[in-house]
């Protein structure tokens, strides 16, 4: 080999050689002594974005009720430490990083809860993802799983590991009231919904579905554009057109929201903002800012928080939130891609307490079944989870409204102690969310004419009628 | 002894060493270590062989083979999961029988492979990797878009249905283990085999030669198609195990990244050496995972911050240095050997892959 390429032998056994010395310490074991904890969140795909923000969700609860110090006050994934929770210290052994698709979710899974013997893990963030978890956390009982902020309803209900926890709703639940408010409010009878295909479209549409059809509304067409979808023109034209039904349920999200919405107008017209309804997909304002102003008056479902609630704990809430990251803001902190990773990572730090620090069943059966929070009214403000381990949650339905710097949300509906089950629709043994199911039924659900109004971030004693 | 008998028993030598290792494995080395690292490897590996076998000796860069792997492991998962309270929620959910739904999913694979090749074979080069790309994007769209059969989430719990002989896999991980290591060998002296007979050879001709070949009276097709229906065997091989291993499969194991995981393996280990596609699996399976772990709390200092960066510099610096990848650079390695060894040895030059497998 002459000289001249002699680079072309040694850079590559440098390479090796590094390797190699990398191979020989990664045999560095866990530490015992502590609780290894993995915060499973995005960092890449349609949520990347929520990354630092489930990060700061979970590390906020650690520092506010286990006593921790965040390295970094604007980098939440720069890590915490001095957490301790139980008598031992609490670890965060990583903040895995998906990109919502089942397969990254599992080999971040498989890094941190067996590679780096994470004990707990709160997360994942988005629908399929969490089934992937729920599916892999039932062949190991030992570890735990708190879901980050994830909506679809196989986790809990179907899957249902006895090691799974949600201390949210699911994409379902979150949708609860907003049938019988625009049936109520608007006179809808009969609407059509396009929705996600895929397993969180599926779920928040059931939701939307079975609240419409239980007060007596009737869905006469489910269009279901794949996710991704750039052109949504040929989905639209499914849709019947505004003359045949009182309206519309969107449940198309990501970058997809404003491209259908435009081709719906390019379809049929402009919007009218009474003959549109939706997910919590259409709060997402900044991304279709060019048709959200044609939607100031919809009502929409919502995420489990309640934005401008006004009240103790939730100002309680914001003020550590906001003395730990001081450059997020309410907003952030309203934000279910926050919130619930706080929430469920408070509920396991209440279980470190009950359990003296032990790890796997023992703290499964530790970890709270009803667990204060901010945003519930009911239950003493109490979220309760379900014997699937599920939460039954107060719902929170919002309008669209004018705000000064544009479209914004307002509250405008309580919807209290909703639970997974929609009043048995859902159950064990129904198939999970799909495009035929739930099918349209009639039925009362527990929630049915106790939907009271909310002004000015106070629930009032006004029923919606 | 010439370098090149020399290089011949130091290979032998290396491959009973690392036969011998890999047996003792689960005794020698963590649990994450042998199914995650070793295993993975084992599968995926399998999963490659099928690329560089059509590669080395057909002259095929195949970009199905993920693609193919993928629909073997939907096919099984499909047939074998059952709905049941607490159970499985995705798929048809047939619930059948698991070995006949193996021995099924197997043959619906060949028999797509054979299509798909006899379709593809008849075009070269970029042609053919244009068209076995949109064989791996079609098997992605239809698995992501027909949600009868999966749709965007996981189809779960192919892992709970197993054959008799392969026992409990999930809980039982050691036997999956050996049992991939038994299939990644059979593949391998398959693979050696076939290309010592008047097929395999006629095939290394074809790859040559393709237009005196057929003016020799060889059926140029049909030795292609043929390969890629042996190829997509190996590749259903390792989708079964690959199913068996994950438990669940989802769109993006069948799609476009995927499909790049396995070209990459196989470039890293080497395009013209069987055993490069182990190699390669255990490189990028060991590489991504200790990446991933080794990234600075805040941050890295590398353009993007994530462990793909790195992992796509190290993939830049093999190529770069040793396109042969690293089966290559082995290879280079002997030959400045012989050339300091002085004239009248015989060259081992990379890329005939035939005379050395």
């Amino acid at each position: 080999m002459s000289r001249r390429n002699a680079w072309k032998l040694v850079l590559p056994l440098a390479v090796l050689a590094l390797g190699t010395t990398l191979l020989a310490t990664s045999a560095l074991g866990a530490s015992g002594g502590v609780v290894r904890v993995a915060v499973m969140t995005d960092c890449k795909g349609a949520f990347g974005g929520a990354y630092e923000v489930g990060a700061a969700g979970a590390n906020i609860a650690l520092a506010q009720f286990a006593g921790g110090k965040v390295k970094n006050k604007k980098k939440p994934s720069a890590g915490i430490t001095g957490a301790k929770a139980g008598g031992k210290n609490i670890q965060v052994v990583g903040y895995g990083c998906g990109d919502d698709t089942p397969a990254t979710i599992l080999k971040e899974t498989r890094r941190l809860m067996q590679q780096a013997k994470a004990d707990v893990m709160v997360g994942p963030l988005s629908g399929d993802e969490a089934v992937a978890v729920a599916n892999w956390a039932k062949a190991r009982p030992t570890k735990t799983v708190i879901i980050g902020t994830a909506g679809s309803q196989d986790p809990t209900l179907q899957i249902a590991p006895k090691n799974v926890f949600r201390y949210h709703g699911d994409g379902a639940q979150w949708n609860a009231g907003i049938g019988e408010i625009v049936y109520k409010k608007l006179g809808w009878r009969k609407a059509a919904i396009i929705m996600d295909d895929y397993s969180f479209g599926w779920t928040s549409g059931a939701g939307i579905i079975a609240d419409f059809c239980a007060i007596g509304g009737e869905i006469t067409k489910r269009v279901f554009p794949p996710l991704n979808t750039t052109d949504y023109s040929s989905y639209v034209r499914q849709l019947p057109p505004p003359g045949q039904v009182d309206g519309y349920f969107w449940v198309v999200g990501g970058t997809g929201t404003g491209p259908a919405l435009k081709a719906f107008e390019q379809a049929y017209g402009t919007i009218k903002p009474t003959q549109h309804s939706g997910n919590l997909f259409l709060w997402f304002l900044t991304g279709f800012q060019d048709v959200a102003p044609r939607l100031i008056g919809s009502y929409v479902g919502g995420f489990g928080t309640a934005p401008g609630l006004k009240g103790k704990a939730v100002n309680q809430y914001h003020a550590f939130a906001k003395k730990t990251y001081p450059s997020l803001t309410n907003a952030n902190f309203d934000d279910g891609f926050l919130y619930n990773y706080y929430q469920g990572t408070k509920a396991l730090v209440d279980g470190l307490n009950k359990s003296g620090g032990a790890v796997g069943v023992r703290l499964q059966n530790a970890l709270p079944r009803t667990l204060s929070a901010p945003f519930n009214i009911s239950n003493g403000g109490n979220v309760k989870l379900d014997s699937n381990r599920q939460a039954i949650q107060d719902q929170w339905p919002v309008q669209i409204v004018k705000g000064p710097n544009g479209p914004t949300v307002t509250l405008t509906g309580y919807v209290p102690n909703v639970d997974q089950s929609f009043g048995g629709l859902f159950t064990k043994s129904s198939p999970a969310p799909g495009r035929t199911q739930p099918p349209c039924v009639k039925k009362t659900l527990p929630w049915q004419g106790k939907i009271r109004e909310v002004k000015n971030g106070a629930v009032t004693n006004t029923v919606i009628k | 002894m010439s370098v090149y008998a020399r290089k011949s028993a130091v290979e032998r030598v290396i491959g009973v060493a690392v036969l011998v290792f890999v047996l003792f494995a689960p005794q020698l080395v963590s649990g994450f270590w042998m199914d995650t690292v070793l295993t993975q490897t084992f599968i995926l590996g399998i999963g490659a062989a099928s690329l560089v076998f059509l590669s080395a000796y057909g002259g095929m860069i195949s970009l199905a083979q993920a693609g193919l792997m993928g629909i073997a492991g939907y096919a099984l998962g499909n047939m074998v999961s059952e709905r049941v309270e607490g159970g499985e929620t995705k798929g048809l959910l047939l619930g059948w029988d698991p070995t006949l739904s193996v021995v099924l999913a197997i043959l619906l694979t060949v028999g797509i492979g054979i299509l798909f090749g006899a379709v593809a074979s008849r075009s070269f080069g970029i042609y053919f990797l244009m068209l076995t790309l949109t064989y791996s994007v079609i098997g992605f769209l239809f698995v992501s878009q027909v949600t009868q059969v999966g749709g965007f989430s996981p189809i779960a719990g192919i892992d709970r249905y197993t054959p008799g002989f392969m026992g409990d896999v999930v809980n039982d991980r050691q036997r999956l283990y050996y049992v991939s290591l038994l299939v990644a060998i059979v593949v391998y002296v398959l693979i050696r085999y076939l290309v010592r007979t008047p097929f395999g050879i006629a095939l290394e001709g074809i790859r040559d030669e393709p237009t005196r070949m057929a003016s020799l009276g060889f059926n140029v097709t049909l030795h292609r198609t043929v390969a890629f229906a042996i190829g997509s065997l190996i590749a259903a091989l390792g989708g079964v195990l690959f199913a068996w291993w994950s438990g669940q499969l989802s769109p993006s194991d069948i799609g476009l990244s995927a499909t790049i995981q396995l070209l990459v393996i196989a470039v890293i280990g080497g395009l013209t050496r069987i055993e490069g596609a182990w190699l390669g699996a255990f490189a990028y399976i060991w590489i991504s995972n200790e990446v991933t772990n080794r990234i600075p709390e805040d941050g890295l200092w590398v353009v993007g911050g994530t462990f793909n960066t790195v992992i796509g510099l190290a993939f830049l610096a093999i190529v770069i240095a040793s396109p042969d990848g690293l089966m290559g650079l082995w290879d280079r390695i002997w030959n400045g050997l012989r050339s300091r060894g002085g004239p009248g040895e015989p060259a081992v030059a990379a890329g005939s892959a035939g005379s050395q497998a």
